[in-house]
């Protein structure tokens, strides 16, 4: 029921293709890294798998079902994408709450995650106030209210300090471990070869490689000169 | 339900919309005092033999925006962009992987900002006609059945004039616009009173046929305008704005 499947997806904007048929999966159980350079789509991916964005043609399911048709989003599906997702004025609580409300989650979920991703002495204050990394960290809270099975991730380490990378890292294993889907995009290689066990790179909207992190590696010797090796059409 | 509860949830915490209760109360009670002050000024001196029959109404036309800016925030604060260095997020995009359906996403924002545009106006209706008796004493004219239907007109005449900021913004996804054109037009210059020197049509325009539910005389007034077919009138447009407004947002990209 929560594999995340992307078959043939394709977004023209204009006479611009931006994605030429990507196709992969995120299986339970398993951290997949997306990545690519900036600018290959992969945010225009993930917004379309998360129903924000229409798909010119493909299809991008949860389990069976695209985003927007399933019963109980925020229970299934936690997303992050860019910065906070939040409204500067209202304070973090605040935020979390008419998150929570949209869900019928009980107020005490707020609370809760405040304390996981450690905002609880920040949650009375305005976001506007907040640094890029307190930011992520509220979407992250709100990405977990629900307490999904899948996570979908747009570049979670941005912004994060060098603590915090390495708790995301650890908190991400912890939920591939317990059987859940994480699948998180990023441009930076070092911090996730540590995290992934499945890898898919795209470059300008298609997808270079996918299989497992020891299978994309190869003789590359690191991810990173594979990642390399594969975007920028050098030498291997 | 739990989307609408979610919609009332921010609004109530939005700053801005605080601004725009205020306003909202604020503007017409305070001219109406104003008004009645200088209406009181007139009777006592003999230059007049009552206050009108339009005194707290006419104020209450013109308090109308702040319903403007409350439907107008209700949507714009969705499409703010934070700072580059706070990672340019938009809430749209939280608020609709929290409820994915965009036409069940629109409803319940439209009829929060309903309830709360309905919310506004019985108080700011309240606070005018109080303004307006405490300052015209013995003066004041006397509040009657003649008033129900007029009163349910204004907070009409509110909902609906919430409704249509709303559904502008929804199109233009930005507040700035349709915020100074839509104040400007209650309050500067009647841009669509002037349209009516220019055409009679130009009364049918959703503002002024309106306020024909509950003001009674019209300067210059060059069509009449029965108070009902002045509503029917209003909320047609509302209709109509809010069905374009949807068709677009559930088509484009958040």
């Amino acid at each position: 029921m929560t594999v995340i499947t992307i078959d043939d997806l394709v977004k023209r904007r204009g006479s611009r293709e931006i994605l030429s048929g990507i196709s992969f999966q995120a299986r339970p159980g398993r951290v997949t890294g997306f990545l690519g350079p900036n600018g290959a789509g992969k945010s225009s991916t993930l917004r379309i798998l998360l129903g924000l964005d229409r798909a010119t043609s493909g299809t991008a399911l949860i389990g069976s079902v695209p985003f927007a048709r399933l019963p109980d989003p925020l229970a299934t599906v936690g997303a992050m994408l860019d910065g906070s997702g939040a409204h500067r004025a209202r304070t973090g609580r605040a935020h979390l709450r008419w998150v929570a409300r949209s869900a019928g989650l009980p107020r005490r979920r707020v609370d809760e995650v405040l304390e996981v991703v450690g905002l609880t002495n920040a949650a009375s204050k305005r976001i506007g106030g907040y640094s890029l990394g307190m930011g992520r960290r509220l979407a992250l809270a709100t990405a977990l209210l629900g307490d999904p099975e899948i996570l979908i991730l747009d570049e979670p380490v941005n912004g994060l300090d060098p603590d915090g990378i390495r708790w995301i890292r650890t908190f991400l294993r912890e939920r591939a471990a317990s059987g859940r889907t994480v699948l998180l995009s990023s441009h930076l290689m070092g911090e996730l070869a540590e995290t992934v066990d499945d890898v898919v790179i795209i470059k300008e909207g298609r997808v270079v490689a996918d299989g497992t992190l020891e299978e994309v590696t190869g003789s590359h010797g690191t991810l990173e000169d594979a990642f390399f090796a594969l975007t920028t059409g050098g030498a291997p | 339900m739990r989307a609408l509860a979610a919609e009332v949830a921010k609004l109530v915490s939005l700053p801005s919309v605080w601004i725009a209760t205020a306003a909202g109360v604020l503007v017409p009670s305070g001219i109406a005092a104003i008004n009645a002050s200088a209406a009181r000024g007139a009777i006592t001196r003999g230059a007049r033999a009552t206050a009108g029959a339009d005194l707290g109404y006419q104020e209450l036309a013109f308090g109308v925006v702040g319903v403007i800016i409350l439907g107008v925030v209700a949507i714009s604060s969705e499409y703010v962009t934070e700072s580059a260095e706070s990672g340019g997020g938009r809430q749209i995009t939280t608020s609709l992987t929290a409820v994915p359906s965009r036409l069940r996403f629109l409803l319940a924002k439209a009829s929060a900002v309903a309830i709360a545009g309905a919310s506004l106006a019985i108080v700011a209706g309240a606070a005018t006609m109080s303004a307006v008796r405490v300052v015209l004493g013995e003066h004041a004219p006397p509040l009657g059945t003649d008033d129900v239907p007029r009163l349910a007109g204004v907070v009409c005449y509110w909902v609906c004039a919430a409704l249509l900021a709303f559904a502008i913004t929804v199109l233009t996804r930005h507040g700035v616009v349709p915020l100074a054109v839509l104040i400007a037009n209650t309050s500067v210059v009647s841009v669509t009173y002037l349209l009516t020197k220019i055409t009679p049509l130009a009364n049918y325009l959703p503002d002024l046929a309106g306020a024909h539910m509950f003001v009674r005389t019209f300067a210059g007034g060059t069509v009449e305008i029965s108070p009902l077919t002045g509503g029917l009138v209003m909320t047609a447009w509302t209709t109509a704005l809010l069905t374009v407004a949807a068709v677009a947002f559930t088509r484009r990209d958040a």
